[in-house]
């Protein structure tokens, strides 16, 4: 007879029921109906009250049910984000994951003194070359605004910057839409048009509305502009629990949900059909220190909500973060923290996964943190496999050469051993085993300094496939202006 | 005169309704308002802001306690004369051109009002040349100015150039703060102080105008 496959059942994490998610968008909803928001863009207002918006005491403009709906039903259910070379590299959908860094702190530790202190330019090379050579980090971020180059052209020399060290796709910021339309020529010069980039996007560009219901000018320039080239982009709104939004995270949802309908609501108006990812950005305000933390459960639980939500109602590919603490050093919070999000983030079918590397609540970058999330990326992904269960994982026969075969024999010894161990097990790379002596003798090294090691290493040996001296001539012609 | 007890851990619990009674009690049996300002509710605020500084209150509590001094104060006010009231500086404060966040200027704002300062919050996006005319009519001590994001922290340096050129910077004192702000860039830009984060904003104004 022969034996049935059985299904492998794949570990999810579900943290609301369908009352939950209903009520959670009724309210969303109610929100946009009754307080309204402030929408600064002229022409966004305008497209708005077209459609069929209600002006109300002066500028707040109130939108109505039907109008999310065609919202939601033009929207790509699926967006597929190419790599620089034009190979499919991230496919966003169903519970696709993709881990990558963050964008725009202040300072860095750095990598010889460990000692934090201002990001430079060199930073976001190094930062773009080491999401180049690791495995489980799919996309890059600037992960620092340089203090070493012109604060109106930060967003444009670092994207440049990204471009030459990294081939993997590029989640930008930009400023508005002056320099939106720069970052745009140089993505086009790296694929070869604007065709071809519209084709086989590798950006998305995150920006970001400003909690509670308020839509500026420039932000909504930006995201005029990627719908109608039709460059993905999230807009989140940082509607932090206790700081732009309600303390408890049912109202800061609803809230940032309302926010990012707005902003979908704009973009599929602009650009019937360009693709959108859903997403606020839901995290905690402490309320101590007023930061916005990066390693509080709270987040992790929103984004599974919103994962939730999306499965029920919106359907459309989720912008997340994960892999970032609150921590000052790499540490033991940072890395527990790190941990925390980077497993729920993946049980929870979240997509697109930023932040991974930032310490003190995203001020700082670490490219030790980095190395680290990597391979507690690759532990989780073993986790979230689940287990196999046929006939050559039950291993009876196995099980019975060895029990059958006499003084001497064991498991290690066995042929199904051999054959199996490299898949059957999670082999840690960073992550010490050793023995206790063993560990002492190579130097008693802990994991941050094993994770500053193979960021050195990697920093030393990877080679980033170089772009064509076309393609840099004519970044640089852009980047001084020309 | 009778004891103030009842009324400084009203308002350190940030009860308003036993705090407002409290200090029309106080009223009733004959004490000075000056003194139920100085001996009750500027007493209570100080030992909030030492329970929080010691990790002991959060935020909202702080706030609270914040809010029930200034009904407190709107029961006092009739018994003042104008300018009656000692103030311990009046302050400018706003979110620098560009830039239209908020939640970390209003807490600052907050947090100062409730340490005794008179508030002048002029809102966010605010241009140098508003907060020049602003210092001029009002007279401040301290120009207070918050930015979030990197890119709209030079509106700081050219909020001081400003000041610079109408004349007027030596009157008042600069205090900055904002995530991509630094020490460093305090001294940059030649402002008087940098202050990390709401509860120190207090602390480095006290400083700075040499009070306690």
């Amino acid at each position: 007879m022969q034996p049935e496959e059985i299904p492998t059942l794949q570990p999810q994490l579900r943290v609301l029921n369908r009352e939950q998610v209903l009520a959670i968008h009724t309210a969303a909803l109610e929100i946009l109906d009754k307080v309204g928001f402030k929408m600064e863009h002229a022409g966004a207002f305008e497209m708005l009250t077209d459609v069929g918006c209600k002006i109300s005491e002066g500028d707040r403009l109130k939108l109505p049910q039907h109008l999310v709906e065609a919202a939601l039903d033009s929207a790509p259910k699926q967006i597929v984000l190419y790599d620089q070379r034009g190979n499919e590299a991230m496919s966003l959908v169903d519970g696709n994951y993709f881990y990558g860094t963050g964008s725009d702190a202040t300072f860095t530790l750095d990598l010889e003194t460990g000692q934090r202190r201002r990001v430079v330019l060199q930073d976001v090379a190094n930062f773009g070359r080491l999401v180049d050579g690791l495995e489980n980090i799919a996309f890059a971020m600037s992960m620092g605004n340089p203090e070493n180059v012109p604060v109106g052209e930060i967003y444009i020399h670092v994207f440049a910057e990204m471009v030459k060290n990294t081939n993997k796709p590029i989640v930008f910021i930009a400023d508005s839409g002056q320099d939106i339309a720069k970052i745009y020529q140089i993505a086009c010069q790296v694929v070869g048009g604007e065709e071809e980039l519209r084709k086989k996007p590798f950006v998305l560009n995150y920006s970001e509305a400003i909690s509670p219901l308020r839509f500026p000018e420039n932000v909504m320039e930006k995201l005029i502009f990627c719908a109608r080239k039709g460059i993905p982009i999230c807009l989140p709104s940082g509607s932090n629990a206790g700081g732009g939004a309600p303390v408890t995270v049912a109202g800061a949802l609803a809230l940032g949900i309302a926010e990012n309908m707005v902003g979908l609501v704009v973009h599929q108006l602009a650009g019937r059909g360009s693709p959108f990812l859903f997403g606020p950005n839901v995290s905690t305000l402490d309320m101590k220190s007023t930061v916005v933390s990066y390693g509080c459960p709270e987040w992790s639980l929103t984004q599974a909500a919103l994962a939730d939500m999306r499965d029920e109602i919106y359907e459309l590919p989720i912008w997340a973060y994960a892999g970032a603490s609150d921590a000052k050093v790499v540490d033991a919070q940072a890395g527990a923290e790190a941990m925390f999000s980077i497993i729920s983030s993946m049980l929870s079918r979240c997509n697109v996964i930023h932040d991974v590397g930032f310490l003190e609540y995203g001020n700082t970058s670490s490219l030790e943190m980095v190395v680290m999330a990597n391979e507690l990326i690759a532990m989780s992904r073993f986790f979230t496999r689940g287990i196999q269960v046929n006939q050559e994982t039950l291993a009876l026969e196995a099980i019975e050469r060895v029990a059958a075969g006499g003084a001497g024999s064991i498991f290690l010894m066995d042929d199904h051993t051999f054959e199996h161990f490299m898949r059957a097990q999670f082999l840690p790379v960073l992550l010490d085993r050793n023995r206790y002596d063993s560990w002492k003798e190579a130097g008693a090294v802990d994991m941050y300094q094993r994770c500053n090691l193979e960021a050195k290493r990697i920093l030393a040996e990877h080679q980033v496939e170089p772009k064509m001296n076309e393609i840099l001539k004519a970044i640089n012609r852009i980047l001084q202006g020309g | 005169m009778s004891d103030l007890k009842a009324l400084i851990e009203a308002v350190i619990k940030g009860d308003i309704n036993s705090a407002t009674a409290e200090t029309q009690k106080a009223l009733d049996s004959s004490n000075n308002a000056q003194d139920i300002l100085d001996k009750g509710l500027i007493a209570a605020m100080d030992e909030v802001g030492v329970k929080f500084s010691k990790g002991l209150l959060f935020v909202p509590q702080m706030l609270r306690s914040a809010r029930t001094m200034q009904e407190c104060m709107k029961v006092l006010e009739p018994f003042f004369q104008e300018g009656d009231v000692t103030s311990k500086g009046k302050v400018i404060i706003g979110t620098v051109k560009g830039d239209l966040h908020d939640i970390g200027k209003n807490l600052v704002a907050m947090m100062m009002e409730g340490a005794g300062f008179s508030m002048f919050d002029l809102g966010v996006d605010v241009s140098p040349e508003l907060f020049v005319q602003k210092v001029q009519e009002i007279e401040p001590d301290i120009v207070a100015m918050s930015a979030l994001l990197s890119t709209t922290m030079p509106s700081m340096r050219s909020t001081i150039e400003t000041l610079k050129q109408a004349g007027i910077r030596g009157k008042v004192k600069v205090m900055i703060g904002g995530a991509p702000v630094t020490d460093k860039y305090a001294r940059e830009i030649e402002a008087d102080c940098y202050a990390p984060d709401a509860g120190s904003a207090v602390t480095k104004a006290k400083e700075i105008l040499g009070i306690s």
